[in-house]
């Protein structure tokens, strides 16, 4: 047998009395607000707004045909691996995310155990728009349609890639519960840190904009032809966005000993489950309610600790009423009023898979930054979401925790606690 | 808690150093059989699912079998109205967690439905609603295309309604890691349990067959070319390829001194599970299987075994070759004083592959492990490609068996290893 240290087996017993911390070291993203962490915080604090007319593909006939699409044309200039033409979008997203955290977290490949580092995305449609292309090639029949289309298909191609690439040969996990998926993602890689099992994990998610999801949504007659305005009271639904967002989560000690820089540190999560309907939420927000509770029971943190809230904030008018009634519900009423709380897809729609780990981006920069961002679109409250939802200019001020909440389809919750380094 | 010193893996003194998950409910919808028993009776005559597709068209293929369902009834386990607008593979998840909720004895006697989970395994989710869906989005154009298809199209939907039939609100999850999506399941629910997050995990893996997923792979050219007519008996490959197969399996784990406390009736321990990536091309198997080897490893010692005491091996191999002769590579190395007579259990050779067989093949080690009855196995060189071995099955036999190990090795560079124990005997 290969040698294994005696303290791994003790190391998986303490799983649920560790003590360890895990720090936040570094960060990438590509959104259609910013295609690095400069350019996306710059224009996060600014309010920028990405939602325009989509060019991926043709939106004609659609109730809506807007969307929040990446804008740089050629996403292969920032890669140069041999066969990046099997890259699906979503994946040349991913890749340009984890690049560029890679990076920002300063790690030394050649000093790490790489089998201590692990890969854990969320994933949502992953490779779709390939398998699109693929299909409709074979639907209009002039040419045979190339089968490497088909390779990206798969939900973990991302995972694999990112893995094989930077050689990272630890854990290995794809999630996919629609736009919880990278907060879930953010989760485990929390889990197997404080374990012990990894020193570091990749984590997050990409999406990229795909006729299935964008055909889908506005089948469910969810999507606002115009762009999301979240709990405004003049808003008519979602709009869909793309990107990616990884976040390098590490055992605090090991970032400390190597002098990392630190955004933030995740403290806890939770996940559960509506259990009430495969797209509605449940109308008395019980789940939301629940796992936001059960976020802070983890973190060990007291709901009078929070002071910003990245919220879900779809723009649907149930998802806003639902997540204000749960705020209210765990946190009480006076402390609830008292919370800050926006909504990061009002810049970069929603972007379902990668959702998540875009909006944990934006609470990190939050407490780096000590700045709230707003959310932008909003012009007349609507009665039923009456707490502060930091409208249209982003606001400095003290921020010791702050929350993260992912609510999707199919009931799945998500919420994370991260608190600031001092 | 006492259990009886013996030798083997069984060795626990201390309730808070438990660490060791129980099984105590089995559900499956398979190929080789609808419902445990069916599957379990089936297995030990080494019945193959492998048949001729009839459930669509495949005269544009190069191929034409699959391990497919022919005889599923969901409404042998739930009203029509529940499952009217289910996909098949969700249909089969929750028909699948019917008979192991049942089977653990909690169906009647639910315990806090906030501390159960619901984690699933699969690789594409429901294909066949994709398709359906963006094929009416083609044919009729964005006005055309049906909402009520949509919601089915997310892979977590086989998953949510297991949630929603049995009223679970705990934690929810898929995962969609390829050929290892139902051990990567398995692990997280093992981690929940070991933090306390939950009590009792619904945990299982599904994949449904569909024309679309067929063609696709036959695009590729990764399919075990056998084309038969009728009843005749297919005759795949060995590292022709895969075939492809269909079939949902769900486990209920617990904790085990929660097991215990409740005179559960446990099928087996999973003692540790590990999961470790390798590096390879997109769509490819790592040719090495290093990251197998070390998963393995790494498995055995996390359960605080030693090598001799794995009296059987399930295989992951899926007659594709690149997997199977790194299987065989990677096992001569670890087992290296049994390599003469080593054999194995392909139980994908029977049930085809797919992402969520990793439950079906923990359910036949557990009830391997409960009625200490052997899987059917072949030898290890079959694994090599070597016609003169294929076809030879040793056939199951009652054999003692204190511990199984499982190993899965998925295109893309991810290999997990768990390893199971027969149930301690009490004092």
């Amino acid at each position: 047998l290969h040698y294994i240290p005696q303290e791994l087996v003790l190391e998986k017993s303490m799983n649920a009395i560790s003590t360890k911390r895990i720090a936040v070291t570094g960060l990438g993203i590509i959104t259609a607000i910013g295609e690095s962490i400069a350019e996306f915080q710059d224009a996060l604090f600014a309010g920028a707004c990405g939602i325009g007319p989509i060019s991926l593909f043709d939106t004609a006939g659609f109730p809506c045909q807007m969307g929040a699409q990446v804008k740089r044309r050629e996403l292969k200039a920032f890669l140069k691996p041999k066969n990046l033409k099997r890259f699906s979008r979503c994946d040349r997203l991913g890749m340009i995310a984890a690049q560029q955290a890679l990076a920002d977290s300063g790690l030394v490949f050649e000093e790490c155990d790489r089998n201590a580092m692990g890969v854990i995305l969320g994933g949502g449609a992953g490779g779709m728009r390939s398998w699109e292309k693929y299909r409709r090639t074979a639907q209009d029949g002039k040419i045979r349609p190339r089968p490497s289309l088909l390779l990206p298909f798969a939900t973990c191609t991302l995972t694999d890639l990112i893995a094989s690439y930077y050689k990272l040969t630890g854990f290995r996990s794809t999630i996919s519960t629609a736009c919880s998926s990278s907060s879930t993602s953010i989760g485990y890689g929390f889990d197997l840190i404080r374990s012990g099992e990894q020193k570091m994990v990749v984590t997050g998610g990409s999406e990229s904009l795909s006729e299935l999801t964008f055909a889908g949504f506005n089948a469910l007659r969810v999507m606002d032809p115009g762009f999301c305005r979240p709990f405004d009271k003049n808003r008519q639904g979602l709009s869909l966005g793309e990107g990616a967002a990884i976040l390098i989560l590490e055992d605090y000690a090991h970032a400390e000993n190597r002098g990392a820089r630190i955004y933030a540190e995740v403290l806890g999560y939770a996940i559960n489950s509506d259990a009430f309907h495969m797209t509605s939420p449940d109308p008395e927000a019980k789940g939301m309610s629940r796992v936001i509770a059960k976020a802070l029971e983890n973190a060990n943190v007291n709901p009078n600790q929070i002071d910003y809230i990245n919220a879900h904030g779809t723009a649907t008018r149930v998802n806003d009423q639902m997540e204000t009634m749960a705020i209210k519900r765990v946190f009480g009423n006076a402390k609830a009023s008292d919370l800050a709380i926006s909504s990061t897809k009002s810049m970069v729609g929603h972007c379902l898979g990668a959702a998540g780990a875009i909006e944990a981006a934006a609470t990190v920069l939050a407490l780096y930054r000590q700045t709230i961002p707003p959310t932008i679109h909003m012009e007349e409250p609507d009665p039923d979401c009456d707490l502060d939802y930091v409208p249209n200019h982003c606001r400095e001020q003290q921020i010791r925790f702050a929350l993260s909440n992912s609510f999707a389809f199919g009931g799945n919750n998500t919420s994370l606690v991260f608190g600031r380094v001092n | 808690l006492k259990l009886k010193a013996q030798r083997g893996p069984i060795f626990l003194t201390e309730r808070r150093e438990m660490t060791d998950i129980a099984i105590t409910g089995i559900g499956i919808i398979s190929s080789i059989g609808i419902g445990r028993d069916a599957f379990w009776e089936n297995l030990k005559t080494v019945r193959s699912g492998v048949k001729m597709i009839t459930s669509f068209e495949t005269d544009a293929f190069r191929s034409n079998v699959a391990a497919w369902i022919h005889d599923f009834d969901p409404a042998q386990f739930m009203p029509f109205r529940v499952y009217r607008r289910m996909s098949r593979i969700s249909r089969m998840a929750v028909c699948a967690s019917v008979e192991a909720l049942k089977d653990s004895g909690l169906s009647t006697d639910i315990p806090e439905r906030e501390r159960m989970a619901v984690i699933m395994g699969t690789s594409y989710g429901s294909s066949s609603h994709v398709e359906a869906f963006y094929g009416s989005l083609l044919k009729d154009g964005p006005r055309g295309a049906q909402p009520f298809l949509f919601p089915e199209t997310v892979p977590n939907a086989p998953a949510s309604h297991i949630a929603m039939f049995h009223r679970i609100t705990g934690p929810n999850s898929t995962f969609c890691q390829n050929e290892i999506s139902a051990e990567s399941a398995i692990l997280f629910a093992r981690n929940l349990l070991l933090q306390n997050t939950v009590d009792v995990a619904l945990v299982g893996g599904a994949d449904e067959l569909s024309g679309i997923q067929y063609s696709c792979y036959d695009a590729l050219g990764v399919l075990n070319r056998v084309r038969v007519k009728g009843d005749s008996t297919p005759k795949p490959q060995p590292g022709g390829g895969l075939i492809l197969g269909e079939g949902a399996a769900v486990l209920i784990m617990e904790r085990l001194d929660s097991s215990l406390d409740r005179k559960a009736k446990i099928y087996g321990i999973l003692k540790s599970g590990v999961i470790a990536g390798g590096i390879v091309d997109i769509g490819h198997y790592e040719a090495e299987g290093e990251q197998m080897g070390r998963a393995i490893t790494s498995s055995i010692t996390l359960a605080a075994i030693e090598p001799e005491e794995i009296d059987q091996i399930d295989v992951s191999a899926n007659f594709s070759g690149e997997l199977d002769r790194m299987e065989y590579r990677q096992l001569s190395k670890i087992f290296v004083e049994r390599q003469e007579d080593l054999i194995v259990s392909p139980i994908k050779y029977l049930i085809g592959d797919f992402g969520g067989a990793g439950a079906l093949r923990a359910s036949a080690v557990l009830l391997s492990l409960y009625h200490q009855w052997l899987l059917p196995a072949v030898k290890a060189e079959t694994l090599k490609g070597d016609h003169h071995q294929f076809g030879k099955w040793n056939l199951p036999r009652p054999g003692k068996t204190r511990a199984i190990l499982m190993t899965s090795t998925t295109f893309g560079g991810g290999s997990t290893s768990l390893v199971f124990t027969k149930m301690p005997i009490m004092l």
